[in-house]
């Protein structure tokens, strides 16, 4: 479980990227990495709904500097195995091992996290990314201030941006 | 020509092999390391042509990696392959000697496209 808390708050808590800019980075990252023909699909789900996959992958990477945010990524353990085989060019039949899922699952958020960084005001660092098996948890001083519900290949995957308040 | 890959994720590695054998540049050799650090003492212990280098990595990261080895001389090309693509990232890199920088997520195009410059 990824429990996540920290910030100065006093810099860059106000502004967020858009839920457009948010997906557009994740069709990006997701497209380049699996190819054109894989569809992300967006899903319809309430706010405060939390990620409603049994097995799921998460990763957290976050911004300081002129901005300040927290992005994560979570998916579904259906979705973390063959996206991580696809990246490793695994044959068909061979499973991803868990720690190859973190390092893919890790690197999705590094590449969501550093086009998020790019489009927000700077200068600021990205940190390395954390990665668990679990759901993401936030603190008490964190808010959502975007959230991307989506699905592939039917399976869910989120991607969530958390300010200070 | 040898091509250095430094990472700390083997996935990124693999994708960026995979990749400049895409981009039409399969046929060099390929020396990986985990972190900056690894890439600097592999910079001398190797003498490759190319870094292709992280930003963000644990121990050492890819602009220490680069400033440390112009502080020793060392005048290896060095490409940074980084999810910071900005253009404050660019000029960093610019500034301290980077031949370019690649953002991803990226295609074999871009690949071709900034090898194209120190090959």
């Amino acid at each position: 479980m990824n429990v996540l808390t920290f910030f100065d708050t006093d810099a860059g808590a106000a502004e967020a990227p858009s839920v457009d800019d948010v997906q557009a980075v994740t069709e990006d990252v997701w497209l380049s990495l699996l190819g054109e023909q894989e569809v992300l699909v967006p899903r319809l789900v309430p706010p405060g709904t939390p990620f409603d996959a049994l097995g799921v992958w998460s990763a957290v990477a976050s911004i300081s500097g002129g901005w300040q945010g927290v992005v994560t990524i979570e998916l579904a353990d259906s979705v973390a195995r063959p996206v991580t085989a696809h990246m490793l060019d695994i044959p068909a039949g061979t499973d991803a091992t868990d720690s190859d899922v973190a390092d893919a699952v890790g690197e999705l958020v590094n590449m969501i996290g550093g086009n998020i960084k790019s489009l927000m005001p700077g200068p600021s660092a990205l940190s390395l990314p954390s990665v668990a098996a679990g759901r993401a948890v936030f603190a008490s001083d964190l808010v959502e201030a975007c959230r991307v519900d989506i699905s592939w290949r039917g399976e869910p995957v989120r991607v969530c941006i958390h300010v200070p308040h | 020509m040898k091509i250095l890959i430094a990472d700390d994720s083997r996935v990124m590695r693999q994708i960026v092999i995979r990749t400049l054998r895409q981009a039409g540049h399969g046929g060099h050799d390929i020396v990986e390391a985990e972190n900056g650090r690894e890439a600097l003492e592999k910079v001398q212990t190797e003498s490759p042509d190319l870094v292709l280098s992280d930003w963000n990595m644990p121990e050492m990261n890819g602009i220490d990696c680069l400033a440390a080895l112009r502080a020793s001389g060392s005048t290896v090309a060095f490409g940074f392959v980084t999810s910071e693509g900005s253009d404050e990232m660019r000029q960093r890199a610019e500034s301290a000697g980077a031949a370019f920088l690649i953002a991803k997520p990226f295609t074999p195009e871009a690949f071709d496209d900034a090898l194209r410059t120190v090959l």
